[in-house]
């Protein structure tokens, strides 16, 4: 028998059985758990609207109307500011989490377009691609924050739908670190893998839920290099499921 | 009882003595296994109406795993000394002897070397699932559990002596 296999013959003979795990008191603290989950979640939703708008631009279902443009990748300053200027649907309604979001004005839906290069993420909805892109936002007040961060899908005649729009409120949208991220809200024809954006010299972001490490996909934005794009494949964290935190290394591992 | 809860009821007796063992192999220390192993088992419980129709034992090995990992940073213990197990079988100096020698080769290794033989040989997980799961490359996997096998090799006899000794 050789060292490995008596290592795997020694780790199988020496489990016990009848492991005295108290049940009663797993299932307690799970509810416990849960609970605090739930209320951390309404929490969470309450300091979102506070601190950037995330804004579900396509909430469409089967058959039902899609927000479709032509992404020439080329800005174009809004001309008129508004909170955010971000795609909404075509006869449909957006939905803003936690504060009422006023009506788009028609040139900042015209306005609209990828910035820079579209980044195809490599998860597919039937025929359409993930994608993920830069789009102008303008907010009252806050001439530093100019672009958010859209999820959306590419048909293969090359038209986007977006679905959902992440952006800053407030501060600096180049300000180095984590900006928002965006979740799957549920109003979307296809499910929204969980999605944002790092300023700074990241090369590995690892998000935390339920105790265990997911790690993102990266791309950076072809506009500014310092412009991290991140997403998380949906086989590793359910879209819709929220992070309980992240992180970013830099290329020896440094905590960023 | 709801049906859920007879359903995790049921997983988490069939799974937890495998999991409490993985932790001990991890960690060597009986009692932080089994609060590891109810760590794990709770954050299911907690994620079970999502988690119950998937791959749940998985999910909760998973979460065993990473909380051990959030240990590694925590200051280094003492290596604890076996316990005896209570028994009252004709092979139990066997099993003593196994276990004195499987103590031996297992604190030899660094924390992540142990996670790596345990997902890899107690698990047998393939080497990418390791690495998705530890979060470490491919690579990482290759060369640690190559690592951990040479140190095996160098301390295998050495460790069957003490074992022999103790006899």
């Amino acid at each position: 028998m050789s060292e490995l296999d008596r290592l795997r013959h020694a780790m199988r003979v020496t489990e016990r059985g009848g492991a005295p795990l108290d049940l009663d008191a797993v299932m307690r603290e799970g509810r416990r758990l849960r609970t605090r989950r739930r209320v951390a979640g309404a929490g969470a939703a309450v300091l979102t609207a506070g601190l950037a708008a995330v804004v579900v631009v396509a909430a469409v279902g089967p058959g039902g109307p899609s927000t479709v443009e032509r992404p020439p990748p080329v800005a174009a300053v809004p001309t008129s500011p508004v909170p955010t200027a971000p795609t909404p649907p075509a006869g449909g309604t957006p939905t803003t989490l936690g504060t009422p979001r006023p009506t788009l004005p028609p040139e900042a839906e015209r306005t609209a377009s990828p910035l820079g290069q579209v980044i195809d993420s490599g998860i597919r909805h039937g025929v359409d691609q993930r994608v993920y892109y830069m789009v102008r936002v303008s907010v009252p007040g806050e001439p530093r924050v100019t672009i958010g961060l859209a999820a959306g899908r590419r048909a293969p005649d090359g038209t986007l739908t977006t679905d959902v729009l992440v952006n800053d409120v407030d501060g600096a949208d180049r300000s180095p670190g984590f900006h928002q991220v965006g979740y799957d809200e549920g109003g979307s024809a296809a499910p929204v893998p969980a999605f944002g954006y790092f300023v700074g010299p990241a090369q590995r972001i690892t998000g935390t839920v339920d105790g265990r490490q997911v790690t993102a996909r990266l791309a950076r934005w072809s506009d500014d290099k310092q412009v991290v794009i991140f997403w998380f494949d949906p086989a590793d964290l359910t879209p819709g499921d929220r992070l309980d935190g992240i992180i970013a290394r830099d290329g020896d591992g440094r905590r960023l | 009882m709801a049906r859920g809860d007879a359903e995790f009821v049921e997983f988490a007796r069939a799974a937890s003595a495998r999991l409490v063992h993985a932790a001990f192999l991890m960690t060597g220390d009986h009692h932080q296994a089994e609060d590891a192993a109810q760590t794990a088992l709770v954050r299911t419980y907690a994620s079970w109406s999502r988690v119950r129709d998937d791959d749940a034992y998985g999910y909760a090995r998973r979460i065993l795993v990473n909380h051990l990992v959030d240990g590694w940073r925590r200051p280094i213990r003492e290596y604890p000394t076996e316990e005896i197990p209570e028994q009252r079988r004709d092979d139990v100096a066997d099993e003593v002897a196994t276990r004195r020698w499987l103590t031996a080769i297992l604190g030899a290794l660094s924390p992540r070397e142990r996670a790596i033989v345990v997902l890899r040989y107690y698990f047998d997980l393939p080497e990418a699932q390791v690495a998705r799961e530890l979060a470490i490359s491919v690579g990482t996997v290759k060369s640690t559990s190559s690592r951990a096998l040479g140190k095996l090799r160098a301390n295998g006899p050495r460790a069957a002596d003490n074992q022999e000794a103790c006899r």
